[in-house]
């Protein structure tokens, strides 16, 4: 147990940026270094992640920390990865607040809206190229992405029901046909 | 634990909850925060470049978000929040793996994020081009080269975040 908690803190605390960075450190652990899991169970939990809600990491950390070692597993696996690395990212939080209102950092903020406005954008056009599928249907789902972003953009109307209404069409019109990746979405 | 904070908690589960991915949550989060005016954009951008600079799933920009609106108990708030909704994939698995295998469910599951995909393209946008502002042409050429090198995968997101602000501090100061 200790052994896992001192995997996923590692995990957490080192590796930088998330999604694949995390990904990559989890899988070198846990599978290359540590033997704990194998690399077919790795890939399976992965691909299970895929279908939760929320932060698919913490998925991962819960499912691998179950098979690894129960429930206690989980808890050990998701506070190990999260807690650490929630301080840090607190720290760094109120690092910049110490410095927000100088001008230097208002010139700073100007350039990083329309960065991270921009890697927005670019993750969701990786999640679009990983969930479209191929020939025609590929025409029907890029559809509803420029319909979900038209509604978000022109109209009041919440994305909360704009998810919804992408979940129920999809469930009776989007099964068939296999994705352009075989994992899906990525982050 | 204040009644403000506990309303906060339930929006952050809820946007959690409803969200696929440690970035789905954002357009719901801005449309219930910032467009409520409990938070600021500029807050949000703050939060959004932290996540990327700070370790762990870049999921955690929420825990920053909650620290920048309700201090300590803020970042506590949605750190449980952000962490308890993909935990379902637990009793999903074992009880419902079949079901979670089927042709409605893998339908339901591209349906969400295709509508997700949406509401970011529309959610990034907007904070390259934020409402009643007029964007510099060099934070446009900065967005659209961000949303590239992001898309290509081939730059360290921290590196993006680092020479956007070094771009601000250069050109807007």
């Amino acid at each position: 147990m200790r052994e896992l908690a001192k995997i996923f803190i590692a995990v957490g605390t080192q590796s930088v940026g998330g999604g694949t960075a995390t990904l990559f450190l989890l899988r070198r652990f846990l599978v290359e270094r540590k033997r704990l899991i194998s690399e077919r169970d790795f890939t399976e939990a992965w691909a299970l992640c895929q279908l939760s809600p929320g932060i698919h990491l913490v998925a991962l950390a819960g499912l691998l920390g179950q098979r690894i070692a129960g429930w206690r597993g989980v808890i050990v696996a998701v506070s190990g990865m999260m807690v650490p690395a929630a301080l840090i990212t607190v720290a760094m939080t109120a690092a910049y607040g110490l410095i927000a209102d100088q001008p230097v950092a208002n010139a700073a903020l100007k350039g990083m809206a329309p960065a991270t406005g921009g890697m927005t954008l670019g993750l969701a056009l990786v999640l679009v190229r990983d969930a479209r599928r191929h020939g025609w249907r590929a025409g029907v789902d890029i559809a509803v992405v420029i319909i979900a972003s038209a509604v978000l953009l022109i109209t009041t109307l919440s994305s909360i029901a704009v998810i919804v209404s992408g979940a129920a069409i999809g469930a009776l019109f989007l099964g068939r046909g296999r994705p352009t990746t075989p994992e899906g979405a990525t982050e | 634990m204040s009644s403000d904070l506990i309303a906060l908690f339930v929006v952050f589960l809820k946007d959690s909850a409803l969200a696929l991915g440690g970035l789905g949550s954002l357009p719901l989060l801005r449309q219930d925060l910032v467009a409520t005016g409990l938070a600021t954009d500029a807050q949000l951008v703050q939060a959004l470049a932290i996540g990327r600079l700070s370790t762990g799933p870049n999921g955690l920009w929420v825990v920053s978000l909650g620290y920048q609106m309700a201090g300590g108990l803020g970042a506590v708030m949605a750190l449980v929040a952000s962490s308890l909704p993909p935990l379902v994939i637990l009793p999903a698995t074992a009880v419902a793996r079949r079901w979670l295998l089927s042709v409605p469910f893998a339908g339901l599951i591209r349906g969400t994020a295709l509508a997700t995909a949406g509401l970011l393209c529309a959610t990034g946008i907007s904070l390259i081009v934020p409402n009643g502002e007029a964007p510099s042409g060099w934070q446009i050429v900065t967005g659209i080269a961000a949303a590239g090198v992001t898309y290509q995968g081939r730059l360290h997101p921290a590196v993006v975040v680092i020479a956007g602000a070094l771009l601000g501090v250069l050109l807007a100061a």
